[in-house]
């Protein structure tokens, strides 16, 4: 039996129905993973055990006849991005600083996700950190795009797109600090959401920017991301994260309605940027042209300041993520040079040693950009541009109800194509601006790149705490283009469909 | 400059060793000392931590109340803690400050292994609290170091209003401990060893505008904040465990000069005779090195009380850029007017309405209300023994007993926190006071029946009665002695009558002696001048 | 490019966040710093006079606070499992002033 196209209602079908059991779906999705993982390295923890124990409750659940009484995940094979905690897995951030370090205690987006039924099959690689676009930055080394394992698939949360569009999970989660949901979603050619900021829980997540991150779904269907959007805000604002706030809606509810009389937004100056592939451009306008024929109006409209946001992004990110990682001092856990004659060279070795080239990068940039007299040349005007770019998304909701925009300038580019850091922080052009500004935004596949045929997503962006819009907006744009499909050469032969 | 600054040092050391220092009355007569204090105070009365909801214990076995987030573990987030905010919010009501509507947390960075996160959270250029103030009664001989103010020349007591600048919040480091090294400390050790149980404890720092003047005013400050603090109930402000700790910023000028001088930062000034010492010798020490033509260098101090001197603890070349930035991890605070209006119904009596009330209640002195005050325990144990007599004419002799022997008492037995611990009750007390107000013992026989209340756990009129203390006061019995004694002294009666009256003392002596300390002084004075003055 | 950092600022900066640099890495990333810095120029030419700043995205959240109540704590053990070195229940560090100060 295969179960790695299969989207969780399906798999909740057939395990309700009697066509197999949980074990067998976590079983399933373990061999899947040694077979498949090694050539892919989209995990860098796997915890069998873990998914198999999972499974024993479900199918208790399913012999009792209680399964409609567990979450939305129930039975579906989940992972999760290696900064996010699970007590007694490591925690590593792809850095070598924290190579053997063993969580003791779980973060809570990990722990609503497994109360919602879900079978956890490990942890992803990722950007060390999450300074990336591309897993490359990973300490233990890079993730390969399952569509071409020339290309990276992007980053930061470069595995859990991966494993996604490989069929090595049915959901997974990333966290999106710039882009890093949405644009290896693009790359992969799966469905990446980043919430608005406040709907998901950061606790237990390792922080980068903390005004920024913000933890969501990946999945090959918009249901599947619904779903685990639904599970993931069960329980209501999490007592432990101060900017986590209730939220009550069904990200289900709206998806099968349609477009007909929403408002959709498309923003020109982003459709003319410099350096946005014709590839992706056509894409886009096609989006656009398939929402208008499905009864959408389609509404230009302008946001003046978000060519700001990248330099914004550039100051607020690297300024919190300085001060975020100064607890990795080799005094409490995490990489320690032995042997040091006192601590300020344990100090300076072990950090050294620990942090990778771009995470040694941004802590030296944030803490320039906080020093006295620099402060106010850059941070503070920073967080003056962010109220302008907010002020922007308010003034285009009043207009519509969801925006239309490229995700990325481009497909996925080949391993080592792009070497200097400013370049690299390109690839977030269409996407920082949501972080900034706090609003939600997705990537949903749109097709293959007529040059490239490579995946290509659209972004599609809702006001702030309306996340439902783009949904409803994703679930059309998938009926038109067909839900994503495992990466072809991903895709195993079903034994239940080979005979069809 | 470094260089510069260690021959300085080494030269102010030697000469400090050979040299007499001046006094700090005569420095004050010709520097005026500009004093600001920085004092913490751990809200030790709190269940749990600032951030997370780890228990505040002091004394627990090393890292047992630790949690992923006073352990700075990947991935935490604080989450304050409502209690603290309502105990600042009192603390600015009780120092007279205004509580700001709207405030934030910030992060101080600096990296230090005693702060797991390798950042503090505490508040940015708007605290909590802001522009307070506290009022100090000074007297005494004290008071006659502000040469500058004509009140405290003339009458020996002044008021100095001192401005509080802001009181704000923030969170505790933990613990280190230096092995190795001498005594524990930090130069010479081989390692140290780091327990996070303190990392998070809520804190409040008060910081004074620099409008103190005298180590003795800055000793009243801090006195009486303690009082306050203790009051509104926030903190078990122990100097000895660090729950209430104090830093000093010292400068010099000349008397006239309006220019501030460079300041020196004092520590470890761990209690109030440490407080007043500590900058008593600073400014001694920057007067003497001035008066030289010297340089005072920013530096941070350390006093340490057995050498009765500061040392260096370190240099500040330049200002410490500690790259405050707001918070992001925490929403902001809007302090609205019914919720200070809530925590203001909270506000127990404060010490300076308390001694108001004793003074207008009771008819005590200012002087003697102020001083019952000083302490919780003997400002109530006044209380009850009003409570059960009702002011009267005992309320001056009482406050006055409560203030000079029982303070005194509590002063040598500092684990002694209630009165109720000891014998001594209200209703005894009031007793041990009525004896004296009625002339059945002297006063000096008053002081042996505090203690052998105390000592025996017996009413006073027992002890008198045991002692056979009852003091005579009968007009004739005292009569034949007080005849008796001048007949055995006819010189001395002689030389008396000439002019030398000094020698009634004598008299009473010899009056006292054969009544065995029983006879009324009051009584035997009478006679005496009566009889020799006819 | 504009110099806005020198190598002696980064050393200064590296010696700050207690990070080891070679020579040679100083050299690098003082060319990496002030290429990301000269790409940041749009934020220093902006007209913002008057706006006011966005520290906290979203939603105007304040006053966020828990209760004073007691939750589980680690055990010692649990605290001290990830410590490179530990003794007697505490974290250990190696002599806080090294050699001659």
């Amino acid at each position: 039996m295969n179960f790695t196209s299969l989207s969780a209602p399906e798999i909740q079908n057939g395990l309700k129905q009697g066509d197999f059991s949980a074990a067998e779906v976590a079983q399933a999705s373990i061999d899947h993973i040694a077979r498949a993982d090694e050539q892919l390295h989209s995990y860098l923890e796997f915890t069998p055990e873990a998914a198999l124990e999972a499974a024993k409750a479900v199918d208790a659940a399913l012999a009792a006849g209680t399964f409609d009484e567990l979450g939305p995940l129930a039975g579906v094979p989940v992972a999760f991005k290696d900064n996010m905690n699970m007590e007694g897995t490591h925690t590593t951030c792809s850095s070598h600083m924290l190579e053997n370090y063993v969580s003791p205690y779980t973060a809570t987006c990990v722990e609503r996700v497994l109360q919602a039924g879900a079978l956890p099959l490990g942890k992803l690689n990722m950007d060390e950190f999450a300074f990336g676009s591309s897993t490359e930055t990973s300490y233990f080394g890079p993730t390969l795009n399952p569509w071409d394992l020339e290309r990276v698939p992007g980053g930061s949360s470069g595995g859990s797109a991966a494993a996604v569009a490989a069929g090595l999970a049915t959901v997974t989660l990333g966290s999106d600090t710039g882009g890093s949901i949405r644009q290896p979603a693009s790359f992969c050619g799966v469905v990446g959401v980043k919430p608005t900021y406040g709907v998901v829980s950061r606790y237990g997540v390792v922080a980068f920017g903390s005004s920024l991150d913000q933890v969501g779904p990946f999945a090959r269907t918009v249901e599947d991301a619904a779903l685990a959007l639904n599970a993931l805000v069960a329980g209501g604002k999490d007592r432990m994260d101060c900017t986590s706030q209730s939220i009550n809606t069904d990200f289900t509810a709206n998806l099968g309605d349609g477009v007909e009389g929403m408002r959709i937004g498309i923003v020109p100056s982003f459709m003319e940027a410099e350096g946005l592939d014709a590839e992706v451009k056509e894409r886009i306008e096609e989006a656009a042209q398939k929402l208008k024929d499905a009864g959408a109006e389609i509404i230009e409209v302008e946001l003046p300041n978000a060519q700001a946001a990248m330099s914004a992004y550039y100051v607020l990110g690297p300024c919190e993520a300085f001060s975020n990682l100064a607890r990795f001092d080799s005094v409490r856990y995490g990489y320690c040079v032995e042997g040091c004659k006192d601590l300020a060279e344990q100090y300076e070795l072990s950090r050294a040693g620990g942090f990778g080239l771009e995470a040694r990068r941004r802590i030296m940039l944030g803490s320039y950009l906080l020093s006295s007299g620099v402060y106010d040349k850059y941070y503070y005007p920073a967080q003056q541009v962010r109220t302008l770019i907010t002020q922007d998304y308010t003034y285009a909701y009043h207009k519509v109800d969801c925006i239309l925009a490229p995700v990325s300038p481009r497909t996925a580019f080949k391993f080592g194509e792009i070497n200097d850091p400013t370049s690299m922080y390109l690839s977030d052009m269409f996407t920082i601006s949501i972080n900034i500004a706090g609003n939600g935004g997705m990537s949903v596949p749109v097709g293959l790149g007529a040059e490239s045929g490579l995946p290509i997503g659209a972004q599609l962006i809702s006001p702030a705490f309306r996340d439902e819009n783009m949904f409803r907006v994703a679930a059309e744009l998938e009926r038109c283009y067909g839900a994503a499909p495992v990466a072809p050469a991903f895709a195993q032969v079903d034994p239940a469909k080979a005979g069809e | 400059m470094l260089l510069q600054w260690l021959l300085h040092s080494l030269r102010s050391i030697l000469q400090r060793l050979v040299s007499n220092v001046k006094k700090l009355e005569e420095v004050l007569q010709d520097w005026e000392a500009v004093i600001g204090l920085e004092v913490h105070a751990e809200l030790t009365t709190l269940e749990t931590k600032m951030f997370c909801g780890c228990k505040l214990e002091f004394g627990a076995d090393p890292n047992t109340h630790t949690c992923p987030v006073c352990l700075g573990l990947p991935g935490a987030l604080p989450v304050p803690n409502r209690a603290a905010i309502e105990s600042i919010v009192l603390a600015g009501l009780a120092t007279n400050c205004d509580i700001e509507q709207h405030s934030m947390f910030y992060r101080k960075n600096y990296m230090y292994p005693d702060m797991s996160k390798n950042f503090q959270i505490t508040q940015g250029p708007v605290a909590f609290c802001m522009r307070g103030h506290l009022d100090l009664e000074v007297d005494g001989a004290a008071a006659k170091e502000r040469v500058d103010l004509k009140e405290a020349q003339e009458n020996g007591s002044y008021v100095a209003h001192i401005g509080i600048e802001r009181i704000h919040m923030e969170e505790d480091a933990g613990k280190m401990v230096h092995v190795g090294g001498g005594e524990g400390r930090i130069a010479g050790a081989t390692h140290s060893l780091i327990d996070y149980n303190r990392c998070g404890t809520p804190l409040i720092e008060l910081v004074t505008e620099p409008e103190l003047r005298t180590p003795e005013e800055a000793r009243l400050f801090m006195q009486k904040l303690r009082q306050i603090y203790l009051a509104i109930g926030i903190s078990d402000c122990s100097m000895e465990e660090g729950s209430l700790r104090c830093d000093g910023n010292v400068s010099l000028r000349r008397r006239g000069e309006t220019k501030l001088g460079t300041k020196t930062e004092l520590k470890n000034m761990n209690s109030f005779k440490n407080l007043h010492d500590g900058l008593a010798y600073e400014i001694c020490r920057q007067a003497e090195v001035l008066e030289e033509g010297g340089i005072i260098y920013q530096e941070t101090r350390h006093w340490d009380p057995s050498k009765k001197r500061t040392i260096v603890m370190r240099v500040k070349e330049t200002a410490d850029d500690y790259r405050l930035f707001p918070e992001p991890d925490m929403a902001p605070f809007d302090i609205s007017r019914e919720f200070v209006e809530e925590v203001r119904q909270r506000l127990p009596e404060l010490p300076d309405q308390k001694a108001k009330r004793f003074e207008e209640d009771y008819g005590l002195s200012a002087y003697d209300a102020r001083h019952l005050v000083e302490h919780r325990t003997t400002a109530r144990f006044f209380e009850e023994c009003m409570r059960l007599q009702g002011a009267g004419e005992v309320a001056k002799p009482l406050a006055n007993m409560i203030i000079n022997d029982v303070a005194a008492y509590l002063n040598t037995n500092p684990e002694i926190t209630d009165l109720a611990q000891t014998a001594l009750t209200p209703p005894r007390a009031l007793e041990l006071v009525t004896l004296i107000a009625q002339d059945k013992i002297s006063s000096k026989q008053g002081k042996e029946v505090f203690a052998a209340i105390l000592e025996e756990d017996k009413d006073p009129a027992a002890i008198v009665a045991d002692r056979g203390m009852e003091q005579v006061s009968d007009t004739g019995a005292i009569e034949a002695v007080v005849d008796g004694v001048l007949a055995a002294f006819p010189d001395k009666v002689e030389q008396y009558k000439g002019g030398k009256t000094g020698l009634l003392g004598f008299f009473v002596g010899q009056c006292m002696k054969e009544m065995k300390g029983q006879g009324n002084p009051k009584v035997i004075n009478e006679l005496l001048t009566q009889k020799l003055d006819s | 490019m504009t110099e806005h950092v020198t190598e002696k600022d980064v050393r200064n900066i590296a010696a700050y966040v207690r990070i080891g640099m070679t020579d040679e890495e100083v050299a690098a990333m003082t060319v990496d710093l002030n290429n990301i810095i000269d790409s940041l120029k749009p934020i220093t030419e902006y007209d913002l006079e008057g706006v006011e700043p966005t520290f906290h995205p979203i939603g105007g959240m304040v006053n966020v606070v828990r209760s004073d109540n007691e939750r589980a704590s680690f055990t010692q053990e649990v605290a001290l499992e990830n410590a490179p070195k530990q003794e007697d229940g505490s974290f250990l560090i190696p002599a806080i002033l090294g050699g001659g100060e």
